[in-house]
């Protein structure tokens, strides 16, 4: 029996050991190699001036033509919108962006992301990697994860539970320093074609009080002495509940509106536009906005 | 139940031992999803005083780990794509529909497999021996030799309390055939209340009368390619017709509804391959998965005489890839419960 236990007892250690090899190895790999997602991207900038920075979700991943936004205003522009990232992401990567970087101008897309101020699961995965070795990090995923000791003192549990983004593939993409599909300081995830029948989608029927996520993203702007612009993308003609975005109106006054106008051809899906879309959109939301932009 | 029967048919001698049936009926390695066990079995294990044996609890632990990796890496990660192929089929080309039916086979196998070698190997550090419930059923060269080996525990319960009650194979040809229907039907009635699983036993009993008209049933007994390193080609087809007529039964057992599995049989005949691997909206990708399932099918083939892969040289090699890819492979952000728990 003593040596049964014995032998528990050296399994145990092996996989307590195993957990910390494999967590030391991800982090390694995920901090020293070329950035492959926005976060990490983020994480290694510093000292940058950013003319024109748009932040969002995959309605700015998929919306703002970087180069062709770059092109019309002359200014360095970078899209970091990023798939399933609500305000609360948004303002994580502001904070971040911020603490070693300037900039000029904030493009922030606002739709039914104001019903929410938590971190999106899918969007924080990024920042997994970085929370033992970045400060604003480690104090956001501490203030909105109830799980954060666990991610904290659990070896490899971090990487464990979000697998999909940061898991075993992506690491080893990321140790071969494969490069993404998407360049990270560009950012413009065109998306092609049409998936027709458009499914119908639907805005909420109410709307919040207030998100406390949006006015410290208006804060930091304003004592970073940020240009902060608010828009809506457009949405395609089946979209339920239009009448969301006449309140969102009423709780963000100074919106600016290009939710409407747009042919039904122009998108990918309801949400999204295609790649012909962004173009057009990228371009009228340049017209809509170079008298604010701050050079 | 089998405990009632054998009582009433005399075959065992009621227990008077209080502590050994309770402990018999509540066993908890067994008791939510088996392997189901029997009274002669296990009820006489209770009445003995057991010792501590260490090389039979090391197995147990060796079993614990081979079940937990076949449970979140191999059916945890099959189940994410079979899942979306399966909710999505309509729009799938026919290779992504026959990919969708063999992530549903190792699914299933290694979900109910790995729970069962999790309960034997709980068991065997109680020093108590539970019965084998998979015997690498994918490597059977006909479907007769699938059911000695797949869910052993539920075809031998059948086959003991119903088959040969029935009559089994000793009655006329008609009566047999009947016999043979029965046991599949209720087989698939045992795993719920839906046609599909109705429609699963009929076609496994569909494709065991061939066998059983020529009396060839019996004929694939042994391990297959024993002592060797590879199959002949005899056997690979053999084994690889046969996986093939059990994955279009998992089509039916997978499916919400029979005309859902006809309608997926009907795209995968189609032989419509435009598009190639087609992309799913999930975050992993077919070919690591392949190749994961082809790395596990070499590990299994490779232990096919042995019940885990733990034996032989390299043997901390191997217990140490086997944490690991547990810890660094396994499906923890969507984690899902044991298909057999709802049987």
């Amino acid at each position: 029996m003593k040596q049964f236990f014995k032998y528990v007892f050296s399994l145990f250690s092996l996989i307590i050991a195993l957990l910390y090899l494999s967590d030391f190895i991800y982090t390694q790999v995920y901090i020293n190699s070329n950035p492959r997602n926005k976060l990490q991207y983020i994480v290694n900038t510093k000292n940058e001036n950013y003319d024109i920075l748009f932040i969002g979700s995959s309605r700015v991943a998929n919306h703002i033509d970087t180069k062709l936004f770059d092109d019309l205003s002359n200014k360095k522009t970078i899209n970091l919108g990023v798939e399933g990232a609500g305000l609360s992401d948004n303002l994580l990567q502001l904070k971040l962006l911020v603490s070693n970087n300037t900039i000029s101008n904030v493009f922030l897309q606002i739709d039914s992301n104001f019903e929410y101020d938590k971190p999106s699961n899918i969007a924080i995965s990024e920042a997994m990697p970085f929370l033992n070795s970045n400060d604003i990090i480690n104090t956001h995923i501490k203030k909105n994860f109830n799980n954060y000791k666990k991610l904290k003192y659990i070896p490899f549990y971090r990487y464990a539970i979000n697998d999909p983004k940061i898991g075993f593939r992506e690491m080893v993409l990321s140790f071969i320093n494969k490069k993404p599909k998407t360049n990270p300081s560009i950012g413009f995830t065109p998306m092609f074609g049409n998936k027709f029948p458009l499914i119908e989608n639907s805005l909420p029927e109410t709307i919040k009080l207030n998100n406390i996520v949006l006015d410290e993203i208006i804060d930091i702007c304003r004592k970073n002495k940020i240009q902060l612009t608010l828009y809506i993308s457009p949405y395609c003609s089946k979209i339920k509940n239009k009448k969301y975005i006449e309140k969102l109106r009423t709780k963000v006054p100074n919106l600016i509106d290009l939710s409407k106008g747009y042919d039904d051809k122009l998108f990918y899906n309801c949400s999204h536009l295609n790649n012909q879309g962004a173009k057009i959109f990228t371009t009228n939301l340049y017209h809509a906005t170079k008298d604010k932009i701050k050079s | 139940m089998s405990y009632t029967i054998d009582v009433y048919k005399r075959k065992l001698e009621p227990t008077t031992d209080f502590i050994a049936f309770s402990s018999f009926v509540s066993f908890f390695p067994q008791l939510v999803a088996g392997p189901i066990e029997r009274a002669s079995n296990l009820l006489p294990q209770f009445y003995k005083k057991r010792f501590f044996d260490k090389s039979k609890a090391i197995d147990g632990l060796y079993l614990i780990l081979w079940g937990l990796f076949k449970k979140v890496v191999i059916a945890d990660s099959c189940a994410r794509y079979a899942n979306e192929i399966f909710s999505k089929y309509e729009s799938m080309n026919s290779f992504s529909l026959l990919m969708g039916a063999i992530y549903f086979a190792f699914q299933i196998y290694g979900d109910f497999s790995g729970y069962s070698d999790i309960a034997i190997g709980t068991s065997k550090l109680f020093g108590i021996d539970l019965k084998r419930n998979f015997a690498f059923p994918y490597f059977s060269r006909d479907i007769a030799e699938f059911w000695r080996r797949w869910h052993i525990s539920l075809s031998t319960w059948f086959r003991d309390y119903l088959y040969i009650p029935l009559g089994g194979s000793k009655a006329s040809k008609l009566l047999s055939f009947r016999n043979v229907f029965i046991i599949f039907i209720v087989s698939g009635f045992w795993h719920g209340a839906n046609w599909t699983f109705i429609i699963w036993g009929i076609l496994n009993a569909l494709y065991f009368i061939p066998l059983f008209i020529t009396n060839r049933n019996r004929n694939n007994l042994d391990i297959v390619s024993k002592g060797k390193t590879l199959p002949n080609f005899h056997e690979f087809m053999s084994m690889l017709t046969t996986f093939f007529l059990v994955i279009i039964g998992w089509i039916f057992f997978r499916a919400e509804t029979v005309s859902i599995a006809i309608d997926y049989i009907k795209k995968l005949f189609s032989f419509n391959f435009e598009n190639g691997l087609q992309y799913l909206s999930i975050n992993r990708y077919t070919p690591e998965l392949l190749i994961l399932i082809l790395c596990f099918i070499i590990v299994e083939w490779n232990s096919r005489e042995n019940e885990h892969p733990f034996f032989g040289k390299w043997l901390n090699f191997k217990l140490i890839l086997t944490i690991l890819g547990i810890i660094t492979l396994g499906v923890y952000s969507n984690v899902t419960d044991f298909i057999y728990f709802q049987f």
